[in-house]
């Protein structure tokens, strides 16, 4: 013969107890399987408490989602991505212009973003069709770390993402140390992302941030309103930068020094320290930011290959 | 009847244009005071990068702008005065279209803007304005003779193709600095300025005026109509054709080196026949004048807003330009 009923009862409300009080310990918004969140520029978005669909509209937060999110959860890539390998097995969505009925018909529960490469518009479109939109913002390498952090914990995934900002800042600072002992004199770098008309990095970017680190300086210390400034010959002849980055000697000798003749009076000219860039490391900041660090020390680092070339 | 005192409007144009010369060269990244600018003529150091900059930057762009200036306005006096019709300006003959067609198809297509040497864009935009304009003028002539109502609906036509095209290569073009590039040169900048362009555009404006200068009787015998032109003497059709090539010539170059730049080719001719009349004999040169010290203002206020390079030129023209145009309408009324 079992025991009496009543005493079951009481021992399935003892069993469920710890659940019910769990359960009333969280939060309302996991109740609701919904969070409310502000983003980097400050705009409040409510997105699922645990997203299993997601999606990027930025290369580099791209390369975020592949090194912290669980790749499964990754619906799409953009014509851009080409990092890491692994991007192309994903469909492809268009962001120039969005492809606003693909973006619907694949259900990201969040689409995150970095301020300037999505437009506030295009984001409250999606955000209109049931899509939130969170925007990061980087000014320094450290701010990149917070965002890969930030993006850990909207995933679920604070542990891997912790796992790697720690590492990377583990690098940065055996970075920071032998730059230290590399320059003596800090150089002068101007950083151009445009040859005909002139665009720089502007000092208000994470350029600024990242050549501090790399052992130089933005050649650019005025902040204008745009951050990537077109500049003028007789802006460029005033800053007269120590290192030139955007192409090779070469190739810049034959196009960029041949339009523009005056300027082969800058340092950097005169000593050859005109160097390419990987393009897509620096304008990405993600995981491979200190790599980007790393390259820009290896660049400051180099001694002219041949004798300086007298003033003209 | 407003008092006209041509000789006295083109001494205030020439003042203007000295003054705005001065002012134009203490714009810029390094400080200049006039002692400096003085001193910088008279004792030339190009060791100085002040000084090179004074004159290999500052006094080529400055005076580019002023030859853009008058060639524009000089050309859209002509075509306003050739199709009798207050809306004409320099880009009336497709010029401006197929030029911008010209540059974007190069900005897109040849990332390394340069071929053996050469900086592509103002060659592209040149063949692209040359080959817009003849095509032009052939579609607006009938026999051998350009006529004004053809040549005009040519002119729509034909832009109209050229900036679809263009817009087709820039919506196709996938490299964003290409359509930065596009952009840029499409509202017209100063900012490639140098000596060993100047030439071209100070040639064709110095020989359209020396032409024009014994043409102006025919211009304002033009303006009566074709039938009472032809009637009083004047061979109309070698007229028209003279005006085309000139006008085509002084807006090719100054398009190709400058970008179309707008609203000064409409807006100069009116401000002129309104301080001078329709029939003056100095409106040209006062027109040039005038369209030179127009382009010299848009360029130091361009410069003046917006540092380092400057807002785009064509921004400024149409900004403060079609405030001012509106105010001459409503006067005139």
């Amino acid at each position: 013969m079992g025991p009496p009923a009543y005493l079951c009862a009481m021992r399935v409300l003892l069993l469920l107890l710890p659940l019910a009080l769990l359960l009333g310990c969280q939060p309302e918004a996991e109740k609701t399987g919904t969070v409310q969140v502000r983003d980097d520029l400050g705009r409040a978005l409510k997105m699922p408490a645990h997203p299993r669909r997601v999606l990027a509209l930025a290369p580099s937060m791209s390369e975020i989602l592949f090194a912290v999110a669980d790749t499964a959860t990754i619906v799409a890539r953009l014509p851009q991505d080409d990092y890491p390998a692994a991007v192309y097995r994903k469909p492809v969505v268009n962001n120039y212009p969005l492809d606003l009925e693909k973006l619907v018909l694949l259900k990201p529960d969040v689409v995150f973003t970095i301020e300037g490469i999505t437009s506030v518009d295009d984001a409250k479109r999606l955000q209109d069709l049931g899509i939130p939109v969170y925007f990061q913002r980087y000014l320094r390498v450290e701010d990149v770390f917070k965002g890969i952090d930030d993006v850990g914990r909207l995933l679920g995934r604070l542990p891997q993402a912790r796992h790697l900002t720690d590492s990377l800042r583990q690098q940065l600072r055996q970075l920071t140390i032998s730059s230290a002992r590399l320059n003596t004199k800090t150089p002068k770098v101007l950083a151009i992302t445009w040859l005909d008309p002139i665009y720089s990095y502007g000092h208000n970017t994470l350029f600024t941030n990242e050549i501090r680190y790399a052992g130089g300086r933005n050649a650019i210390t005025e902040t204008f309103p745009q951050p990537y400034p077109a500049l003028t010959r007789e802006y460029v002849l005033k800053l007269n930068p120590d290192v030139l980055l955007g192409g090779s000697f070469g190739k810049l000798d034959s196009t960029f020094f041949k339009n523009y003749p005056e300027l082969k009076r800058i340092n950097a000219y005169k000593n050859r320290r005109v160097f390419p860039i990987t393009g897509n490391l620096m304008e990405r900041p993600g995981p491979r930011v200190v790599e980007s660090v790393r390259e820009l020390q290896g660049l400051l680092s180099q001694t002219p290959p041949t004798p300086p070339i007298p003033a003209r | 009847m407003p008092v006209r005192r041509p000789a006295l409007w083109l001494l205030f144009g020439l003042l203007l244009v000295l003054a705005l010369l001065v002012l134009g060269l203490r714009v810029g990244s390094y400080a200049t005071s006039y002692s400096f600018i003085l001193n910088t003529f008279w004792h030339y150091n190009p060791a100085d990068p002040a000084q090179l900059v004074l004159m290999q930057l500052r006094l080529p762009r400055l005076l580019l702008a002023l030859l853009a200036g008058a060639s524009l306005a000089v050309s859209g006096y002509l075509l306003q005065t050739l199709v009798t019709n207050p809306l004409a300006d320099p880009y009336l003959l497709g010029t401006a279209s197929g030029a911008s067609l010209g540059a974007i198809a190069c900005y897109v297509l040849v990332p390394s803007l340069t071929f053996m040497g050469v900086y592509l864009p103002p060659v592209a935009a040149l063949v692209g304005a040359c080959t817009a304009t003849l095509l032009v003028v052939a579609l607006g002539t009938r026999r051998g003779k350009i006529l004004p109502a053809p040549l005009l609906l040519a002119g729509v036509a034909v832009g109209a193709l050229a900036a679809a095209l263009g817009s087709l290569l820039t919506f196709l073009a996938s490299p964003e600095g290409s359509l930065r590039s596009v952009v840029f040169w499409a509202f017209g900048s100063f900012e490639r300025a140098g000596w060993d362009v100047l030439p071209y555009p100070a040639a064709a404006l110095g020989i359209s005026l020396l032409v024009l200068v014994f043409l102006q009787k025919d211009l304002n015998l033009l303006l009566l109509g074709e039938e009472r032109a032809a009637a009083l003497g004047l061979p109309v059709a070698r007229r028209r054709w003279l005006l085309v090539l000139l006008a085509a010539g002084l807006t090719g170059g100054v398009v190709a080196l400058c970008g179309p730049v707008g609203f000064v080719g409409l807006l100069v001719p009116h401000l002129t026949r309104g301080l001078l009349g329709t029939t003056g004999r100095y409106n040209l040169v006062v027109c040039a004048v005038l369209g030179g010290a127009f382009l010299l203002a848009c360029d130091l206020l361009a410069r003046l807003l917006y540092p380092p390079a400057g807002l785009p030129v064509g921004l400024v023209t149409a900004l403060f330009g079609v405030p001012f145009f509106v105010y001459l309408l409503r006067k005139n009324n």
